[in-house]
């Protein structure tokens, strides 16, 4: 089942900011070495909002909700980074690793919609990634229906 | 001494022993509509202020609303969020609010939670990170919020002393770097003398809440501004659309002229009543029309608004429960066409309905509509109906408000007529059931008696202050004109304030007699 925060929409933009990170990241010959960057980055920038137990809940209850199995095993330290998904890194088919990075940042992002809304929850990427091709719409629900 | 030596001496310089001059405090808008009024101008800058309260009364919406009236891309507002509401909520609740500009967020406003630092260290690791990011970014303003959860770690685990230390070390930190400051806290009333952190603070916003049956009012006072006079007592606060809305005790006339030296004398629209007041009424005065229900309290404010109108006066109806229209078609009976005031900008009226209205927010839409078409005349219909439209709080202190109120208008050189509903006794003439007459300049008491075996109006100048009246008791009808005076006065009746004279003179032919009040009509 696919939950509320995963619409394709949300996956849609946590692709792009995944291309958009990966694509800085081999421009300027840095290797990602953290398989969760974009959620390492939200979590630096919501940290400041929220503190460590707050980012902590959020990314909790995005993986408890996410429909990918194998993030089931993945766990929230209590400085909000992961563990847990490094063997899996290894045992999974890439494309299937790479889905789960996906549907948990859409799931990150999603909730933060429904919290904070689209204008904000934008203000809040832009201000992490401000060259990505993101717009307004993309948070917008109406335009994703 | 010589002439010369005289005047040399005259020609030295003298020594000038003047006042050192004043530093300049400026003072910084709170956004808040009426509350920079309350706080004689604004928020004194490089103040170090407390915002308290218990829950609900709106101390984070407050802070919110001060930090964005102030805060710039260059010296932006820093709010340190701990162990209270968390950044994140009250980006998702605080955004609700018209003032809430989420394109300034990261840039001006800066929030941070310091929840995680107080949790894993102490007050101090928490002063030091209020310090570092201070010291980086050179804020404006700083928020904390809310401070009481930031001292309650220190007092449990190194006592009183050590809060008072970390409070003044914060203060002075603050301060030494031009930071305007509010701590937000639930506090209670009974802290005040025990808890330093009041004795520090140099401004002390107390928000409340006021349950009266019902009805709930919020209440701001300003029990601390140093270097500046704040208007004092409770005054009236809303949370809306826009945030938090202030209405002042002084309702806003605290500074405005006075009355003029030279008054004119108004017509009040109906020429024999205008002889009955020595020629009229007195442009400022405030003027009281008390009588029962029908007897034309409403016509005659209509008529008086209408004279005004016809002179160049523009002029406000408050009307209390009566519907507008109704308001315009009766003027229409009358011939007086209300509707074309109110296209031309001359007319306003204000229509208010039993919700919880408080007098300030009464008076500050009535100071607002004064402002907007240059009111010189004001009718008030009726206080009675003011009364009622009033939360149930506000009722105990409606003479006081009312006092308030007419000399906050009259003070500006406003005229202003107000009706009284008032029952009908046969045995006296009270002239106002809300023993106002010592703040109104005039009075005018219409009332019922019953004359050869019919109920008629008469009506009498009981006060006028500073002018000589007629003391005649007229009888009046209302026609398609309005009200008007009929008849000299009678003297073949005595007894005529209780509603129930005795004829005294010779009983008059009454075969046919019709009575002398053809019903408006049209």
């Amino acid at each position: 089942m696919i939950s509320q925060a995963s619409t394709p929409q949300m996956r849609n933009v946590a692709k792009r900011l995944m291309a958009y990170e990966t694509g800085v990241n081999k421009r300027s010959g840095t290797k990602t070495a953290v398989a969760f960057h974009c959620c390492e980055k939200l979590r630096s920038r919501l940290t400041i909002l929220m503190g460590d137990a707050g980012y902590r809940a959020l990314l909790s209850r995005a993986l408890a909700s996410s429909e990918v199995p194998w993030l089931h095993a993945v766990h929230v330290k209590v400085d909000g980074s992961l563990e847990g998904w490094e063997e899996l890194d290894v045992q999974l088919a890439p494309a299937e690793f790479f889905e789960g990075r996906v549907v948990l940042l859409a799931q990150l992002l999603g909730w933060m919609v429904a919290f904070i809304g689209e204008d904000v929850t934008l203000r809040l990427v832009r201000e992490i990634w401000p060259q990505a091709p993101l717009n307004g719409s993309d948070f917008n629900k109406e335009h994703g229906r | 001494m010589s002439k010369q030596n005289k005047a040399a001496k005259l020609a030295l310089p003298t020594k000038v022993v003047g006042k050192p001059a004043k530093v300049t405090i400026h003072k910084l808008p709170t956004g808040v509509p009426g509350l920079d009024d309350i706080l004689g101008g604004g928020i004194p800058e490089f103040s170090f202020n407390i915002i308290a309260g218990k829950p609900g009364c709106g101390k984070t919406t407050l802070a919110h609303q001060i930090a964005f009236a102030n805060a710039t891309a260059k010296k932006p507002a820093l709010y340190f969020t701990v162990l209270g509401e968390p950044g994140i909520k009250m980006l998702r609740y605080q955004q609700q609010f018209s003032f809430f500009d989420e394109s300034r967020l990261g840039k001006d406003i800066r929030l941070i939670n310091l929840a995680d630092v107080l949790m894993q260290q102490d007050s101090n690791a928490v002063l030091d990170e209020i310090i570092k990011q201070v010291t980086a970014i050179h804020p404006s303003v700083v928020v904390v919020d809310s401070f009481r959860t930031a001292v309650h770690k220190a007092v449990a685990t190194s006592g009183e002393l050590e809060i008072q230390s970390f409070t003044h070390r914060l203060a002075q930190f603050l301060t030494s770097w031009q930071a305007t400051t509010f701590l937000v806290g639930e506090y209670v009333e009974d802290e005040i003398h025990d808890n330093p952190l009041f004795t520090i603070a140099d401004g002390l916003f107390w928000l409340s809440q006021v349950t009266e049956r019902s009805s709930v009012i919020r209440k701001l006072q300003i029990m601390k501004l140093r270097g500046q006079a704040s208007v004092p007592g409770l005054h009236t606060v809303r949370i809306g659309d826009g945030g938090l809305q202030a209405y002042s005790r002084a309702l806003g006339w605290i500074g405005t002229r006075t009355k003029p030296g030279l008054r004119r004398v108004l017509s009040i629209g109906v020429p024999e009543l205008d002889k009955m007041l020595g020629g009229g009424i007195r442009e400022g005065d405030s003027v009281l029309v008390a009588g029962p229900s029908g007897t034309g309290k409403s016509a005659l404010a209509t008529q008086f608004i209408a004279e005004g109108l016809r002179n160049g006066e523009p002029g406000i109806m408050v009307i209390f429960g009566e519907r507008p229209e109704r308001y315009t078609h009766r003027a229409d009976t009358f011939g007086l066409n209300l509707e074309a005031a109110q296209q031309k900008g001359m007319l306003e009226t204000l229509c208010f309905r039993p919700l919880d209205l408080s007098v300030d927010e009464a008076m500050q839409e009535i100071r607002d509509a004064i402002s907007r078409i240059g009111a010189k005349r004001l009718v008030i219909d009726s206080l009675v109906g003011f009364e009622t439209a009033l939360a149930p709080g506000f009722r105990d202190t409606f003479r006081e408000s009312i006092y308030r109120m007419v000399g906050a208008v009259n003070g500006s050189g406003i005229t202003i007529l107000s009706t009284v509903e008032m029952e009908d006794t046969f045995t006296g003439l009270p002239f106002s059931s809300y023993a106002i007459s010592f703040l109104t300049d005039d009075i005018i008491r219409f009332r019922y008696v019953e004359i050869d075996g019919q109920l008629r109006k008469v009506m009498v100048v009981v006060k006028m202050r500073g002018g000589n009246h007629s003391k005649d008791i007229r009888e009046y009808v209302i026609t398609d004109k309005g009200v008007v005076v009929i008849h000299p006065r009678r003297t073949d009746y005595e007894g005529l304030t209780t509603g129930i004279p005795q004829r005294t003179g010779p009983r008059k032919a009454q075969a046919n007699e019709n009575a002398p009040e053809p019903k408006a009509t049209k």
